[in-house]
């Protein structure tokens, strides 16, 4: 019958449906391996790109068994935790120091402790960052990217502009809040600003500034680590933030920057002050193409405490869990290519200067070691003649850092204990009468039940 | 519908009375004002500061071009920010989910309306049961089973199938496709059957036809809600070449300067407002019959 | 997206009875039929099946069955399961009892979320519900181009949230020289911190919200307008009512339908608010535009290293009760007030 037929072809054509909607397989090819791996942050600019590019023709022509595919990336909490969970992260991207230990004790980092310790460099890794890249069984799973200390940023076009020295920024948190009150009253623009997102990046720095005079959030390690968010230093820097916000009327009329809206608003010459990363010139350079002559860099003002010392990070880089033994071993090639070699080879080290001048990239911005001082002062000379940021713009924080203790983040639930000082920072900014007595103590307990669950 | 006629509130013989003539006159007046200044004002804003050089509109967001224009805005943010490729995923997911919701809808309206299989009351009350349920509840699950999907085994994660699957599951749409079809005369569908029509044939070539209107009602709001879906693609599309553009705003707000980013949200508003205007009636009916439904 | 549930309607006639005939007549064929071959062939074959047109029927119920039951009723009745459970997606799930429902009551930004999403819902109501309606009785009296009114209300409502989150975001710039505080400063107000403020943030966030979708209201109230019997009015009229009087004694009356739907729609769909905060604020300046929604989502996807969807699920049910016990008392109590 004429409807039994009809019948049959759309059972086929729902079959065929239900086919296409299963997705197809990733191809597997016998002789090259490919791996995916992080590139640059979505919207950068072309000529960045274009870097980026060569760096992996470069590679690809080194290992012609190994294919590379960029893949743009950009760490941010929850699209992370959904490309975990999917399973669709890159075969190498990059995680913060803070969160490769607990992605190693779960698992969901390939462990590649053979492959790092084969490396003709191993030995001369700095200690402090391979501790970073250890998981606490002892795995290596990381390589480190670049290690931060927290610096302070300052626009030196306003500085003068306000009757300031460019060459002598402020080494005292008075100091800071005086600069900034001069800034605001001589030339209308915020003198400090500070990161008050609800991205935990407002906990961030304002644990930079309480490591600065002295205080810390936690003590002890891991789940029975007890939270101290509630310390004398923590009120001072919220009374600091409070007398230039409402007193002084110094820090604008924004308060809910983010990372990215922070460098922005300073690319543009619209803000005095503020602390971040002392890499963020790279990013100056890659999203906003910031003017060299308006930046200064300069070391965080440590009080006079034998406890205060400066908030230090970094980037790792690790491999995906379940990556093939082949992948794994492409991958720590294309790691040792991209994120150490540049480090430890002279030869290397210049090649990549010189594709980064090629394309107007920033070499030479103050990073932390990753290796021994013997090795990166090496290195330094190697790049001296392409160096092509204001390095004497910088001068003030590569001589200041070395006499400044590195403090390494929170170590137990680092995110949650930013994130229940993000609503303490907000709410200093954005209302006059806060109690801040009171909500120091309720961030407290929020942070000391995330760090008991281990969340 | 009577879209001409105005309410009979005010009656002929008040009309006629100066002082309601004028006063009322005068109310409309108002509201007319009151409505392109507060409808239409922030969307000109919007076309006149995507044009504007940043700088003027930081410092001077209500004046008219002080300094010229900045045509470069628009083309830099369709290149360079590449709002191009952005509005074209936008495009294809608004594709994939109204021939998703299309089909779905008319499939199982025809089924539940025209057929009327012994088991079709079971489901059109499973239908009606769904409707009221809000829709945060399916989020957490419903994600999750696009993450580890239970017999397939690969994740939907940076596939359109991750949205386009989930959005033909609107029971809104099966209960008005199943609606207008009720309203369909039976003695045509009768006449096909004896005529030798079979199922197939009769949906294809009789009941298709005839519900035009309300393919176009339903098509225009799927579009319309697909352009303006935010938080499931912001969960599921992690990779930013896959994302839409109400996605993708937001996100590359830190990294664009104001005049550029301005342009970029013009563009995204363009297909949307078009639309609207050339489609006007049917919104409008779209909306009056989505309240007929709630009423 | 909940909307109102009105009945199916009838049935169409004609086919009721054509069923009632056919149903007999198979009766009465069955009983014959049986009766001759009772011990050699069941009544029902699958070819008599796909006869009767059952494997049609299927076929297209089948798209329907498979969105809806893999993408509805599946999700639906997992939330059911993982509000009880401990999942993160690495080992299999635990059962915890009421363990999550614990932990949302206790945590100290639950009472917050609601606190502030109930403030949103008021506000809400209050800016958003009269007007929308006084509007429509106006424009439900326009003589000349109505269309171009109706056109300027509803185009907010077509513009995606998104842009228009953003665009307002730029309006509430604190500076002077943000849009809304250059204009308020032409006649000597302000500047007003508008999002960077704890207290002006909500009220910001629903002035947005509520720009973006009267419109739709608007028009849904135009159309109920313009259904009114005119008899009423004139009625009314000859009864000697002035307008405000036909206003409140027909128009409101009329309309009651309507208007109580309206209510308890936007009342639903103002507690399942997220764009606004999470674009505008994310929950800030300091937890004050925290909603029940911008929880959940912090729950389930705020953390780096994985969410805990057993307290974001716990959330969505409790919410999930909370609305359906508030619309079965919404609806037993304004039973008596419909016109119908």
């Amino acid at each position: 019958m004429k409807s039994i037929r009809t019948v049959t072809a759309a059972l086929v054509a729902v079959g065929l449906l239900a086919a296409c909607a299963t997705a197809a397989a990733v191809a597997s090819s016998t002789k090259t391996v490919t791996i995916s791996v992080a590139s640059l942050i979505p919207g950068s600019t072309q000529a960045a790109i274009n870097q980026f590019n060569a760096q992996v023709a470069e590679f690809e022509k080194a290992n012609p068994s190994i294919k590379v595919e960029p893949v743009q990336y950009q760490w941010t909490a929850p699209t992370f935790a959904a490309k975990l969970a999917a399973g669709t992260l890159p075969t190498v991207f990059e995680v913060p120091f803070t969160d490769a230990r607990s992605l190693g004790d779960a698992g969901q980092v390939a462990d590649i402790t053979s492959l790092v310790k084969a490396l003709p460099y191993y030995s001369k890794f700095n200690k402090a960052v391979l501790a970073e890249a250890t998981d606490s069984k002892g795995q290596i799973i990381a390589l480190p990217k670049g290690a931060y200390a927290q610096a302070l940023h300052y626009n030196r076009q306003l500085f003068q502009q306000a009757g300031l020295n460019p060459n002598k920024p402020p080494t005292t948190w008075a100091q800071v809040e005086a600069d900034a009150l001069a800034i605001h009253q001589k030339t209308g623009k915020p003198g400090y600003v500070e990161m008050a997102k609800d991205d935990n990046t407002a906990g961030w720095i304002l644990t930079t500034l309480v490591y600065s005079l002295g205080g810390r959030m936690e003590t002890g390690r891991g789940t029975s680590a007890k939270a101290t968010l509630d310390n004398p230093q923590t009120v001072s820097a919220l009374n600091l933030l409070k007398h230039m916000r409402w007193t002084d009327n110094s820090m604008g009329s924004n308060f809910d920057y983010g990372w990215s809206d922070i460098n922005q608003a300073f690319a543009a010459g619209q803000v005095g002050m503020y602390v971040s990363g002392s890499d963020v010139y790279t990013n100056l350079v890659q999203a906003y193409n910031v003017n060299p002559s308006i930046y200064g860099l300069a070391p965080i003002p440590l009080a006079k405490n034998k406890n205060a010392g400066v908030l230090g990070g970094g980037t790792l880089a690790v491999v995906k869990p379940n990556a093939s033994a082949a992948q794994k071993v492409a991958a720590v090639k294309w790691m040792d290519f991209f994120y150490e070699e540049p480090l430890v080879s002279k030869a290397q080290a210049i090649r990549n200067a010189k594709t980064l001048a090629a394309n107007k990239q920033p070499i030479g911005v103050p990073a932390l070691p990753l290796f021994d001082k013997a090795q990166s002062q090496l290195a330094n000379t190697w790049i001296q003649p392409y160096i092509n940021v204001p390095i004497s713009q910088m001068k003030p924080f590569l001589n200041g850092i070395y006499n400044e203790n590195v403090i390494p983040e929170p170590e137990a639930s680092t995110q949650s204990v930013y994130h229940a000082l993000d609503a303490v920072v907000e709410s200093v900014l954005t209302n006059k009468n806060t109690d801040i007595q009171s909500m120091l103590q309720q961030a407290n307990s929020e942070a000391q039940q995330a760090i008991s669950s281990g969340s | 519908m009577s879209e001409e006629r105005p309410a009979a509130l005010i009656s002929h013989a008040e009309w006629l009375r100066p002082s309601v003539r004028y006063g009322v006159g005068a109310a409309h007046v108002v509201l007319l004002v009151l409505l392109v200044v507060v409808g239409l004002g922030p969307l000109l804003w919007l076309a006149k500061s995507a044009i504007t050089p940043t700088n003027d509109t930081i410092t001077h967001p209500m004046g008219l071009f002080p300094n010229g224009f900045a045509w470069g805005n628009l083309s830099e943010a369709w290149n360079n920010v590449d709002v191009a490729r952005y509005f074209w995923n936008t495009v294809v997911i608004a594709i994939g989910s109204w021939a998703s919701q299309l089909f779905v809808a008319t499939t199982a309206g025809y089924a539940l309306s025209v057929l009327r299989p012994k088991y079709a009351k079971v489901i059109t009350g499973l239908l009606l049961t769904t409707l009221f349920v809000p829709g945060v509840v399916l989020l957490v699950p419903l994600y999750i089973e696009v993450v580890r999907p239970p017999i397939v085994h690969h994740t939907l994660i940076d596939t359109y199938w991750a949205i386009w699957l989930p959005a033909g599951a609107s029971a809104f749409n099966v209960v008005i496709m199943k609606r207008f079809f009720d309203n369909l005369p039976r003695e045509i569908f009768e006449a096909a059957r004896i005529d030798g029509a079979g199922p197939f044939m009769l949906f294809w070539k009789i009941v298709l036809p005839m519900s035009k209107p309300i393919l176009g009602v339903v098509s225009i709001f799927a579009v319309l809600a697909s352009w303006k879906d935010f938080l499931w693609p912001l969960l599921v599309l992690t990779d930013p070449s896959k994302q839409p553009l109400s996605v993708r705003l937001p996100s590359i707000e830190g990294q664009t300067e104001l005049g550029v980013f301005l342009a970029a949200m013009f563009i995204a508003c363009l297909v949307p407002v078009a639309g609207f205007l050339v489609f006007q009636r049917s919104f409008l009916r779209g909306s009056g019959l989505s309240g007929a439904i709630k009423g | 997206m909940a909307g109102g549930g009105g009945g199916l309607g009838p049935p169409p006639p004609a086919t009721e009875a054509m069923n009632a005939n056919a149903i007999s007549e198979i009766e009465v064929e069955g009983a014959a039929v049986a009766a001759h071959q009772a011990y050699r062939r069941p009544r029902r074959t699958p070819l008599t099946w796909v006869r009767g047109g059952g494997l049609s029927n299927l076929l297209f119920l089948a798209p329907m069955l498979f969105a809806f039951g893999a993408f509805s009723w599946y999700p639906i009745v997992r939330t059911g399961i993982m509000a009880f459970q401990h999942t993160n997606l690495v080992q299999a799930p635990t059962w915890v009892g009421f363990a999550n429902f614990s932990a949302v009551w206790h945590d100290p930004q639950f009472p917050v979320a609601v606190k502030n999403t109930a403030y949103f819902a008021f506000l809400a109501l209050i800016f958003g519900y009269p007007i929308p309606l006084v509007a429509a009785v106006l424009m439900s009296e326009v003589r000349k181009r109505r269309g171009l009114y109706s056109a300027l209300a509803y185009l907010p409502v077509v513009i995606p949230p998104v842009v228009a989150v953003l665009l307002w975001k730029t309006f509430y710039d604190a500076d002077s020289t943000g849009v809304f505080n250059t204009i308020l400063g032409w006649v000597h107000l302000g500047p007003y911190p508008w999002l960077q403020s704890e207290s002006w943030a909500m009220p910001s966030l629903v002035l947005e919200s509520t720009w973006a979708n009267a419109g739709a209201t608007v028009i849904i109230y135009l159309a109920a307008l313009t259904g009114v019997n005119a008899d009423l009015y004139e009625a009314a009229s000859v009864d000697g009512a002035n307008l405000r009087q036909k206003v409140w004694h027909v128009t409101l009356p009329q309309l009651r339908g309507v208007l109580l739907v309206t209510l308890i729609l936007q009342l639903i769909g103002t507690a399942q608010v997220f764009l606004e905060p999470y674009l505008f604020t994310s929950g800030g300046p300091a937890n004050h535009t925290l909603t029940v929604l911008l929880l959940i989502y912090n729950y389930a996807f705020g953390n780096s290293l994985g969410g805990d969807y057993g307290k974001a699920t716990a959330l969505s049910l409790m919410l999930a009760a909370f609305l359906a016990v508030f619309s079965l008392i919404y609806l037993r109590a304004t039973r008596g007030w419909s016109t119908e």
